[in-house]
């Protein structure tokens, strides 16, 4: 019934190239490297079974006591959302500018351009708990060193996804402004801006909660809020300290998760 | 504003020579066009004669390789730089895809119009623009006939209305030579004929003039004074509306070579 095909189909599968036989030896190769490089010995696994077990049994159940876990706990998770929240906020001027002066779109000046670039690589390539670590030389252990090294590392990245959501708008709109004889700044202000700003919000809102949760592991190093009481359970060996800790924490990425994404979506429609 | 000044000896907009290259690709080959004020000129031509790179040049969108472009006699900074000069902010385009900014209202995108003349202090937020420009841009959207809409966002406003929106953005440039490259190629019939019978009003009761890429030669022969078609990188039309015959429309959309041998 069916009319002979015009041509024949191509067949199932082609000869693999030697390229796709050199990559796959090569992708392998470098898997059995990383495998002896990072020590990875299912065997030390199997043996440490035990000790983890010890550790859960020592945590479980988590010590509910109130004045002296819960609400200490509580509040650190505070501390930690302050943190997170002006490691945010105070980042926005700085990553609004950067963003602008890195921008195809609104700095035709290829000089500056590169340089604000290169700030922000710089500043996203510093890894936010070195930040902490040398701020918390400068300022001293606790949370303000904590939300230092969020507005550095965080102006970086943030400025580098607005930077890209500015580059690509629409060129119908800044053409249109252009012969309007608008100049760069208010082609930026009254095309770009407004197109963008919904995204940027999204951006945002999504940064405050990756910015939360490294604002945990600051603490580690030191500089304030629920991380910090967890370094200090695990080293005084209280376990069931440490497990209400994570159970609050839990509850506050889950939160923080939920707020922004639910607000995101709203922007979104 | 704009009053009526029909002026018979110099053009508003007075073209001469006009030619433009794409990379080795000539598309405008030389192009005389005047267009005076008080005429609506329809610009007709296939897909890829080059008739939005003829206005883009214009309007200083792209720099033209040679020719003159000059508005009211003064010749603008079409050749010399990207940016208009206070010369050729005396023109103006509208786009087929509007390129309005949707989010804001009607009113703060008619204002964007005169962001050319106003300092930044005066401009760097819609919150900034002086109170007498809203004024004059609630009168240009009075002359589009949508002043009742001026506080809706563009986003809500229809495809017609947005193209009148940025007709009165134009007008708020205090432009007296209008561009439209396709101004109707999105829009329903209803909405077409209101967009060129505006350009038209335009045109004969306000003194502008207006150049409009068209499409449909039937909408050029109802709306136009004058038709002008492109073909091969020259004009081979240049006429008025009801003295172009119908073969020579024809032609212009014809395949096979042109008078310069180009094929599309
Ligand atoms: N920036 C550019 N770079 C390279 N070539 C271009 C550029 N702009 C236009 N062209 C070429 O110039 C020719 C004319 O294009 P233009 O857009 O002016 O035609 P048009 O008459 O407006 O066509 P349409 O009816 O499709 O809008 C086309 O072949 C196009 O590919
Ligand atoms: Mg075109």
């Amino acid at each position: 019934m069916t009319a002979p095909p015009l041509a024949a189909a191509p067949p199932r599968l082609r000869r693999p190239s030697v390229l796709a036989a050199l990559t796959v030896v090569i992708v392998g190769a470098a898997h059995v490297l990383a495998w002896r490089g990072a020590d990875v010995s299912p065997a030390a696994l199997a043996e440490g079974w035990e000790g983890m077990r010890d550790f859960l049994g020592e945590a479980v159940p988590p010590d509910l006591s109130w004045s002296t876990v819960v609400r200490p706990g509580l509040d650190a998770a505070l501390v930690t959302l302050y943190i997170g929240l002006l490691g945010t906020t105070l980042s926005v001027p700085f990553a609004l500018v950067l963003a602008v002066l890195g921008a195809r779109t609104t700095t035709p000046n290829a000089f500056v351009q590169q340089a604000a670039r290169s700030v922000l690589s710089f500043l996203r390539a510093v890894p936010d708990v070195v930040f902490a670590l040398i701020f918390v030389t400068a300022v001293g252990l606790g949370p303000f060193a904590g939300v230092l090294a969020l507005v550095f590392h965080n102006t970086g990245v943030m400025g580098k996804l607005w930077s890209e959501a500015m580059e690509e708008t629409d060129p119908g709109v800044r053409e249109a402004l252009r012969t309007n004889g608008a100049s760069g700044v208010q082609v930026t202000s009254h095309a770009v801006l407004p197109a963008v700003l919904p995204q940027l919000a999204g951006l945002l809102l999504y940064r405050l909660d990756v910015n939360v949760r490294s604002s945990l592991v600051l603490g580690l190093v030191g500089a304030g809020g629920i991380g910090f009481l967890i370094n200090q359970s695990i080293r005084l060996f209280r376990f069931d300290e440490m497990l209400t800790y994570i159970l609050i924490v839990l509850a506050l990425v889950i939160a923080v998760d939920q707020l922004s994404s639910a607000v995101r979506r709203r922007i979104g429609r | 504003m704009t009053t009526a000044t029909p002026d018979t000896t110099t053009a508003a907009l007075s073209v001469r020579g006009l030619r433009k290259t794409f990379a080795g690709r000539t598309v405008l080959d030389g192009i005389d066009l005047d267009v005076r004020a008080g005429e609506l000129v329809a610009v007709l031509g296939a897909n890829g004669s080059g008739k939005s790179t003829a206005l883009r040049c214009v309007i200083g969108l792209e720099r033209p390789d040679a020719g003159s472009v000059r508005l009211h006699g003064e010749e603008t900074a079409g050749q010399a730089g990207r940016r208009p000069a206070a010369v050729s902010r005396r023109a103006a385009m509208v786009f087929q895809h509007i390129h309005l900014v949707p989010r804001r209202s009607a009113l703060d995108n008619v204002c964007a119009g005169a962001l050319g003349r106003l300092p930044l202090r005066r401009s760097l937020t819609p919150l900034l623009f002086p109170r007498e420009l809203r004024e004059e841009a609630m009168a240009c959207l009075a002359r589009v006939g949508l002043a009742d809409r001026a506080g809706e966002a563009v986003a809500r406003l229809s495809g017609g209305q947005q193209q009148r929106v940025a007709v009165a953005r134009a007008l708020c440039q205090r432009a007296d030579v209008l561009l439209a490259d396709e101004p109707v190629a999105s829009l329903d019939p209803a909405a077409t004929t209101q967009v060129l019978d505006l350009l038209g009003v335009l045109a004969r009761d306000e003194g502008l003039a207006v150049a409009a890429v068209l499409h449909q030669p039937a909408l050029a022969r109802r709306h136009a004074d004058r038709i002008v078609g492109l073909r091969g990188g020259g004009l081979v039309i240049d006429a008025p509306a009801g003295d172009v015959p119908a073969s020579a429309l024809d032609d212009l959309y014809s395949h096979g070579p042109g008078p310069e041998g180009t094929t599309p």
